[in-house]
């Protein structure tokens, strides 16, 4: 597009052609007021607020929905657009309830402030106004639909981000009613973003309801921690609590949106049962003490049961991976500065020889760009929803998608095939594409590949992957517990080298690539967590570990952490019965938002953010915990006065990819397999806390899937419980497949 | 030379004391300004801004609707508000403080509430008995100021409302 000259108010102003008008005064600082324009959305062109006066047409032009040309003379601010916009205000005003005061959009209505700026000081209108029955659309957003002004913003987001549209308009007129198509409401996993585009205070979030006025608050740039992507937030805190939680700018992350997840966790932070007092158990009784007195008994506790009786060896340390960058730097440092090599972070992995080694090697950005995308074992939009919400707009765009899944998703995109196979078939069916990829190009075919005959479904695959010019494979979470997992990612990795593919691993979330990039892993001679829990080790460190949530096998973990003779020091944000009965010391640590650190998302993008409130009670930041913990045990070189200190010292110290002769094996496992996942709002022990995430669908999520043929063979009926949960026949679940959402803790998952 | 002897004449004549001892007559018979405060009490105007009171509409129902604009406006940082739904679904305050040592007086909150809740009485005479706490008025005494003195608040506010 060439560029070209228009004059605006008076001043030459250089754009592209074709550009709306809006974008330009928009990136030229000159303000335009509007309420149905929205920078991510479609142009409806339907509010009329930002009309101008274009020199040479009859009438005002909306500025959001004309085209400039060549010589365009625009003018933004003489009588005849102000007017009309005088006008237009008017008319809006109409039918909108001047209730202000107990609107909990007021003080950052976009109505209200260009009402002031625009509009009228008196009103002319005597008739009586419209009023619009309100609609129950969820747990998460307030309606108040006699203040809508017909905008369409959530219509058009529900339509083009959202992928579902859930909010529409009904009759005409001054019969028109924005409200949801179905009774039970907003679904969508990004809905919180309605509240976010909505101009006036038709939309509003519902846990923050007639709590604050939006300049009470004050604003803190964040980092949300619940998936890979690390979404821009600002915490919006009052009296040093999180009360809000709304979407910051940022393009190359998560542009303007950010999930339901991330939006309304934070009302965990508040919920009774925090951990706020370091307590140590005497006697089987525990007794809340001091701080230093807490940490004496643990120090002493680590040394008697690990340090002294058998050096480093016997002492292990576990997390979860929602801790910081900074604290599983601190934490792994500590334990290799005593001589242990006991560390890891992967406690939801039933078989730690055989995991995923997969590097993501695409961008986020670019995400949106791909031709073609192979998704294997994810139900993308509800584990990374913003991600997701990049591939979609790449199918949008034309990108076909294929998928192999242990199960049918709701995809808010039209995929190209979606093959539902058991998780012991999804290798063999890669082996397929992968013969099928050499066989076309002629390559040599190894050994292992011999025998395998090419089906239909893995050809299609093979030549979309080969069709594509930029393609991405993107392994899921469904993978990790896969018999063949460590075989999956290697023909994933052979696949995509063979067609110039990227990948991209969401096997494992929150910020587990901290994890990975500090090296959290067990090193030479060290001990995996499974294998830790089998060796009867002396004392343990566990950092936000919730057992009944985050060990694969959770009885197990739970049996061998209780033993009498094993020293459990627990650093925890929330109290926990488990927790508090295998535990000797308890340690109190801040939750999200409340502690400084990073988080590293899929990109490997650091991004560091402040607290946004100080922890309650006498919790501490675990950094500092940790730090004085290491401290008492007369390690060296924990003098750090602030997180920063830590950062600097972070080099990327990635374990390089361990090059391992395993051979691929690619026999499909026959036989049931249980794929075992938290529900997507029990992921982390903040979300599992937030009861308005809790009480919508997904958060509801509770249910063991499977189809008939499994449900006979394993003499389940439906109705019944399988390992607690409740069970339902589907047909949508691949055969020998049974796949458990979880958000409640539950016991025995092998 | 003049003046001496002018002077003179009125000194003897007592010509000051006859005028001060006329005012003294005349006002021993004229009625008297004074009052007996506090069982007699001058008038004040409608527009006076005494201590502050919260209102009620007359079915009970308190008026204030938590929008916090008194707490917005207040120059003096003097009132605090928290505010919940309440069970019945409207907006209400759960706690409604003004602290009357940081309370100038301007009258700003009576003029920025949009449901004429918070309005300051013509009681000037108020004390504080119990310690520095009994300096905040909280939400029940406010609503209580309002509730004895409903009558004179309104007809304050009657009296007013043609100038506003």
């Amino acid at each position: 597009m060439a560029d070209i000259e228009i004059e605006i108010d008076g001043n030459v102003v250089k754009a592209k052609a074709g550009e709306m008008l809006i974008a330009v005064t928009d990136r030229e600082g000159i303000s335009v007021p509007r309420f149905c324009y929205h920078k991510k959305l479609s142009i409806a062109a339907n509010c009329r607020m930002c009309l101008v006066d274009v020199e040479g047409a009859p009438k005002p032009q909306p500025a959001c929905s004309t085209p400039i040309n060549e010589g365009m003379k625009v003018h933004t601010q003489n009588e005849k657009a102000k007017a009309s916009q005088k006008a237009v205000m008017e008319f809006l005003l109409i039918n909108h309830p001047l209730d202000c005061p107990i609107c909990d959009q007021g003080g950052e209505c976009e109505l209200q402030d260009v009402a002031m700026s625009y509009g009228s000081d008196v009103s002319r209108f005597t008739e009586g106004k419209r009023i619009v029955a309100n609609s129950d659309i969820g747990a998460l957003i307030h309606t108040d639909m006699t203040r809508c002004i017909h905008c369409t913003r959530c219509v058009r987001f529900g339509s083009e981000i959202g992928g579902i549209m859930e909010m529409g308009g009904t009759g005409r007129g001054e019969d028109l009613k924005i409200e949801p198509f179905l009774k039970e409401g907003i679904t969508s996993e990004l809905s919180g973003n309605m509240i976010d585009v909505c101009p006036v205070g038709a939309l509003t979030s519902k846990p923050f309801r007639y709590e604050l006025r939006t300049w009470q608050m004050h604003s803190v740039a964040n980092i949300a921690r619940h998936d890979l992507v690390g979404s821009n937030i600002f915490t919006q805190t009052y009296k040093g609590k999180v009360k809000r939680i709304v979407a910051r700018d940022n393009d190359s992350v998560n542009e303007t949106w950010i999930s339901d997840r991330d939006r309304f966790s934070y009302e965990g932070l508040a919920h009774e049962n925090r951990l706020l007092k370091p307590q140590i158990k005497m006697d089987g009784q525990w007794k809340e003490v001091e701080w230093d007195k807490a940490l004496e008994f643990a120090v002493r506790g680590l040394v008697d049961n690990a340090l002294n009786t058998g050096g480093g060896n016997k002492l292990g340390a576990l997390t979860s991976n929602t801790a910081t960058l900074e604290e599983f730097h601190l934490l792994q440092k500590m334990l290799r500065e005593v001589g242990s090599e006991n560390i890891d972070y992967r406690l939801n992995v039933k078989d730690l020889d055989n995991v995923i080694n997969l590097e993501s090697t695409i961008k986020l950005v670019e995400l949106e760009k791909v031709d073609h995308s192979l998704i294997i074992g994810a139900n993308l939009r509800l584990e990374q929803p913003m991600i997701n919400h990049r591939l979609r707009k790449a199918a949008l765009a034309g990108a076909s998608i294929d998928v192999i899944n242990a199960m049918s998703f709701d995809f808010n995109y039209r995929t190209n095939s979606e093959n539902i196979v058991s998780p012991g078939q999804t290798v063999a069916i890669l082996a397929e594409v992968l013969k099928s990829i050499l066989e076309r190009s002629c390559a040599e075919i190894p050994k292992y590949l011999g025998k395998v005959k090419i089906g239909d479904v893995a050809k299609c695959i093979a030549d979309e992957l080969l069709e594509s010019n930029n393609s991405v494979i993107i392994l899921g979470e469904h993978a990790i517990n896969n018999p063949q997992a460590a075989s999956i990612a290697k023909l994933i990795s052979e696949i995509a080298q063979q067609t110039g593919s990227t990948t991209l691993n969401v096997s494992a979330t929150s910020n587990s690539m901290a994890a990975e990039m500090v090296n959290f892993v067990p090193g030479q001679g060290g001990l995996n967590a499974n294998a830790m829990l089998a060796a009867d080790l002396g004392a343990y460190i566990l950092l936000d570990v919730y057992p009944q949530y985050d060990f694969h096998n959770s009885v197990q973990a739970i049996k061998s952490l209780d033993n009498k003779n094993t020293f459990v020091v627990s650093m925890n944000s929330f109290r926990d019965k488990e927790v508090a009965r295998y535990s000797d010391v308890m340690l109190p640590i801040a939750s999200f938002y409340e502690t400084s650190g990073s988080h590293i998302n899929i990109e490997g993008v650091m991004q560091s953010f402040a607290a946004a409130v100080s922890a309650p009670s006498e919790s501490k930041s675990a950094w500092k915990v940790l730090k004085v913990l290491a401290d008492l045990l007369e390690l060296s070189g924990f003098h750090y006065a602030n997180s920063e200190q830590i950062t600097g010292e972070i080099s990327n110290q990635s374990h390089k990819q361990k090059i391992d002769n395993k051979e691929i094996n690619i026999t499909a496992k026959r036989g049931v397999s249980v794929i075992w996942q938290k529900s997507p709002y029990a992921i982390d022990v903040l979300s599992r806390h937030a009861t308005a995430l809790q009480a919508t669908k997904i958060g509801q999520m509770h249910n063991a899937l499977m189809n008939k043929a499994t449900a006979k063979k394993e003499g389940i009926k439906e109705g019944g419980q399988y390992l607690g949960v409740p069970v339902i026949i589907t047909e949508k679940v691949a055969n020998n497949c049974i796949f458990v959402h979880a958000n409640q803790s539950t016991g025995d998952k092998s | 030379m003049i003046f001496d002897i002018k002077k003179l004449i009125k000194d003897f004549s007592l010509s000051e004391l006859r005028s001060g001892m006329k005012i003294t007559a005349k006002e021993l018979v004229n009625k008297k300004i004074t009052v007996q405060f506090p069982e007699e009490r001058t008038p004040i105007s409608p527009r006076f801004r005494g201590l502050h009171a919260l209102r009620r509409y007359p079915n009970g129902e308190e008026r204030c609707i938590a929008c916090k604009l008194c707490e917005a406006v207040c120059p003096a940082n003097a009132i605090t508000i928290e505010s919940e739904m309440r069970e019945d679904g409207s907006r209400r305050t759960t706690q409604y403080d003004i602290d009357l040592f940081k309370c100038i007086f301007c009258g700003f909150c009576e003029e920025a509430c949009p449901v004429d809740a918070i309005v300051e009485t013509q009681i000037f005479d108020y004390v504080f008995i119990d310690s520095r706490q009994g300096s905040i008025m909280t939400k029940e005494r406010l609503l209580k100021v309002g509730d004895n003195n409903e009558k004179a608040i309104s007809e304050a506010r009657a009296e007013d409302a043609k100038y506003r």
